[in-house]
């Protein structure tokens, strides 16, 4: 048991970095970069080349590589070539402004999509599954953008109820009652982007697990709908759900790229585009990397929580 | 059920648990704010929402959306971004400023030059502190413009500095009086000197880098406001220094709000949570302006957008005056400015605010019958020629479009290729690009010597790639001339000479338009000007 968990540890080492790799050299092929982007008619050819090598896009591509890897070691991501900010303080304000708005409603999203799920694939083919099967399929269809937009409509302009720009009114962070009322808006977009997938997700797993001969079995001893729904199904639909965690992870940074630039929440999202509109490259292999090491990561802890789970594999590893 | 009741429950309770300590964490964030000057911040927590715009208690707040985090490393040196200038000019003041009309004076009071026209003095204003107390003197204005001139520090004013012949000199005559001496005669050296705003010296004395230091998040400044609170990306709260040197502002807090999202910002304008914000004239025209107490001021900020060719590929001037005469610019800016007010239209390469643009040029109305003359005249009956454009760019892609079907009907056939406006510019740069015309814009200075690096032959910046020496010699003498009326006789030429290569066509001048809430006053006298939008925030009033 320990034997494999280390052994997935240590394969995935190789892979992060690769990933450097990967995202390093393609970020170089780009042919354009932000002092290109920023340069005007007003700057003379010296005053750009000298930027440029200011920034080390001088050097050759190994050397810059190496001096990349060993910031991206010691904590040092970095400076942003439009605004020179540094890139771990900007990242330190904003990955915890996204994690407080993703990790609740994805976690909201998840516990509704398990109830909804099963009762979905306990009644397959009735009116409750029809509807809530309806609703998620017509949920994913919905883009997360146009919803939003569609709250702000309803209930910021219309209704004036709630404030719908950013995370607290000015001068008033340390105040609860504005924070949640800036909150709703946004934790309701993600819960209703999250949800469908879910849901979806679930209802197939419990209709597999309701196939399968051990549900005839106990049909046929008489076990009742209860009986049968949380002894046996849910323990085995619930296996493959809760792996599915693990893979939730990358979302703690991207996950509400959309929904956080639509409501100005400062978070990763607007960050994130913003850089790659103006191809302030330092910015984007930083989160590329970040979170493509998170599903790495993400993908050891549901293999780790798999094994943990379910017997049958800790027997095989 | 109930079990699974009860472990969604748990995780509800678990989130909002990881919520809560997030939240405490967030207050605590070095980043976030630098509160030693948050006078207002703690003051404004009362219970309820602050409406932007409103007196909450006694404290009067303008909300000024913005589209883009100028971040917290704003600097004099090196800072050239929108946003990033638009808070130095809050909390800095330059020297003067230089406007299409005339000079503004803010820490000088007057510019005198010698007769050699080669040594400009600076008189300074002796009353003037910097906000935390120190006097302002002509040290710091040494100071700044060394530090600009100095190759390393890569200031975005070095190029109007640092001149092949040598840099600018900067002496301290006396404590309020500062000469500059320029290496060669540059009839636009008053405008080189402006808008660079002065840094005080005791306070970035011992700093190596502008760019990342302890000072930039505590700015110590001259301007009418002073900065109180950053929050990364979301908004930069400016409170007002009493002891401005032109007068205390009347609005105690100005905030500029970050709303990255353009639907998002035009609902909060309409909603009130915003009291000012920019506009395309396509997105003004939806608004609801009237029931929401809102006025569009649209102002000139000098930008040119315009039609080049490729003189490598287009060698045949009639070819080119062919597709000149086809166009017809008044319906192109029509169709995508709407409305008359939102617009000029330039006849030169000069913007039309310019006190050197001349309308006496080629003006090129559209003539169908010419267009076909010229057309045969060329030889090639039925040409097809390729038109690049910023795809993400709507003007562009709009004009694109007009310019297209204009063209059809004196036979010409344009193909389309909308690319990424950094390629598109990367590829104009070079001579031997694949496109025959493209599509930009540029906001160069008040000066006409100011857009030399366009026009010039074989400038880095010259897209057309033509070989005018007339042109160049034009632009050289103009420069050394300083006698007003003899230099506006030279540039008038110039641009007749420019309309006649058909190489560079000006298609319209659009203007900016701002969206303010009709409770603001005083935009008159803060006076809108290019890029910072309003170039004294402290004449602004609340009605």
């Amino acid at each position: 048991m320990a034997k494999y968990i280390l052994k997935r540890i240590l394969t995935a080492i190789p892979m992060v970095l690769f990933i450097t790799i990967l995202c390093f050299t393609l970020m170089h092929f780009a042919p354009y970069d932000a002092i290109d982007a920023m340069t005007n008619p007003r700057m003379s050819q010296e005053t750009i080349n000298l930027i440029k090598a200011k920034y080390g896009f001088d050097q050759p591509l190994f050397i810059q590589y190496i001096r990349w890897l060993d910031g991206l070691m010691n904590g040092n991501y970095g400076y942003s070539i439009v605004t020179k900010q540094s890139i771990a303080a900007d990242l330190s304000v904003r990955i915890p402004n996204t994690i407080k708005l993703v990790l609740p409603a994805y976690f909201t999203a998840y516990s509704l999509a398990v109830v909804l799920g099963l009762l979905a694939g306990s009644r397959k083919n009735r009116a409750t599954d029809k509807l809530i099967d309806g609703f998620s399929s017509v949920g994913i269809a919905v883009p997360s953008f146009w919803f939003s937009m569609l709250l702000i409509f309803v209930f910021g302009y219309k209704l004036k109820l709630l404030p719908f720009v950013g995370m607290n009114s000015v001068g008033m962070e340390s105040s609860v009652v504005d924070f949640l009322r800036h909150y709703i808006m946004p934790f309701a977009t993600l819960v209703f982007t999250f949800l469908p997938a879910n849901i979806k997700f679930v209802r197939s797993s419990t209709l597999t697990q309701y196939s399968e001969d051990y549900v005839l079995v106990q049909q046929a001893f008489g076990a009742s709908r209860r009986e049968i729904m949380f002894k046996h199904v849910s323990k085995n639909v619930l296996l493959p759900v809760v792996t599915r965690l693990g893979m939730a992870l990358p979302l703690l940074v991207t996950g509400a790229i959309i929904t956080e630039t639509v409501f100005g929440w400062p978070g990763v999202g607007p960050y994130f585009i913003k850089a790659i509109q103006g191809l302030d490259y330092p910015i984007v292999m930083i989160i590329l990397v970040l979170s493509a090491t998170l599903v790495i990561i993400g993908n050891l802890l549901s293999d780790i929580l798999y094994c943990l789970i379910d017997p049958r594999i800790r027997e095989m590893g | 059920m109930k079990k699974t009741l009860k472990r969604s429950g748990l995780a509800l309770i678990s989130s909002l648990v990881i919520l809560g300590v997030l939240t405490a964490c967030g207050g605590k964030d070095p980043g976030a704010g630098n509160n030693t000057t948050a006078s207002g911040a703690g003051e404004t927590t009362k219970a309820g929402e602050t409406t932007a715009g409103t007196k909450t208690g006694s404290e009067s707040t303008f909300t000024y959306a913005i589209a883009g985090d100028p971040g917290a490393n704003v600097n004099v040196i090196t800072t050239s971004d929108r946003f990033g200038l638009m808070t130095l000019k809050m909390i800095y003041s330059p020297l003067y400023m230089y406007n299409a009309d005339g000079i503004n004076y803010f820490l000088a009071k007057s510019i005198d030059a010698s007769d050699d026209n080669l040594t400009y003095t600076v008189h300074l204003r002796d009353d003037v502190k910097w906000s935390d107390g120190e006097k302002f003197t002509a040290d710091d204005v040494v100071f700044t413009f060394e530090a600009m001139e100095k190759e390393e520090n890569v200031g975005w004013a070095y190029s109007q500095l640092v001149y092949p012949e040598g840099s600018v000199k900067v002496t301290k005559v006396d404590d309020y009086t500062v000469s500059f001496t320029m290496p060669v005669i540059n009839a636009a050296a008053e405008e080189m000197l402006s808008q660079i705003f002065i840094m005080p010296k005791h306070v970035y004395e011992n700093v190596t880098s502008f760019e990342n230091n302890e000072v930039n998040s505590k700015p110590v400044g001259t301007g009418p406001y002073v900065m109180s609170e950053y929050s990364a990306g979301s908004y930069v709260k400016f409170t007002k220094n009493e002891n401005y040197f032109l007068g205390a502002p009347s609005i105690d807090n100005i905030v500029y709000r970050i709303i990255e999202n353009e639907n998002t910002a035009k609902t909060a304008i309409q909603s009130g949570e915003v009291d000012a914000w920019i506009g395309t004239p396509a997105q003004v025209e939806q608004m609801d302006l009237k029931s929401n107490n809102l006025t569009v001021k649209p102002y000139q900020e000098g930008r040119v957008g315009y039609l080049m060719m490729n003189a490598k590929r287009m060698n045949d001037e009639n070819l080119r005056k062919a597709i000149l005469y086809a166009i017809d610019k008044k319906a192109i800016a029509d169709a995508i400015f709407l409305d008359a007010a939102n617009y000029d239209l330039p006849w030169s390469f000069m913007p039309p605010n310019s006190e050197f643009f001349t309308e006496d040029v080629e003006k090129y109305g559209q003539n169908l019958e010419k267009s076909k003359e010229f057309l045969a005249a060329s030889g090639n009956k039925a040409p097809e020629l390729t038109l690049a454009y910023s795809a993400t760019d709507s003007i562009q892609s709009t004009t694109a479009i007009l310019v297209q079907e204009q063209l059809q009907k004196v036979g010409i056939k344009v193909n389309l290729t909308g690319v990424d406006s950094t390629a598109l510019s990367q590829q104009m740069k070079k001579e031997d690009n694949s496109y025959d015309m493209y599509f930009g814009g540029y906001i160069m200075g008040i000066d006409p010597d100011t857009f030399t690096s366009l026009f010039e032959s074989g400038n880095s910046h010259n897209y057309m790639h033509y070989d005018y020496p007339e042109i160049d010699d034009l632009f050289s003498q103009g420069r050394k001339e300083t006698d007003k009326a003899k230099r506006k006789v030279i540039y008038t030429e110039l641009q007749k000479k420019l309309q006649d290569t058909a190489c560079f066509y000006p298609l319209y001048s659009n203007k900016r338009l701002l969206v303010v809430s009709d409770k603001i006053a005083g935009i008159e006298e803060a006076k809108l000007v290019p890029v910072y939008t309003f170039e004294d925030t402290s004449k602004l009033k609340l009605k």
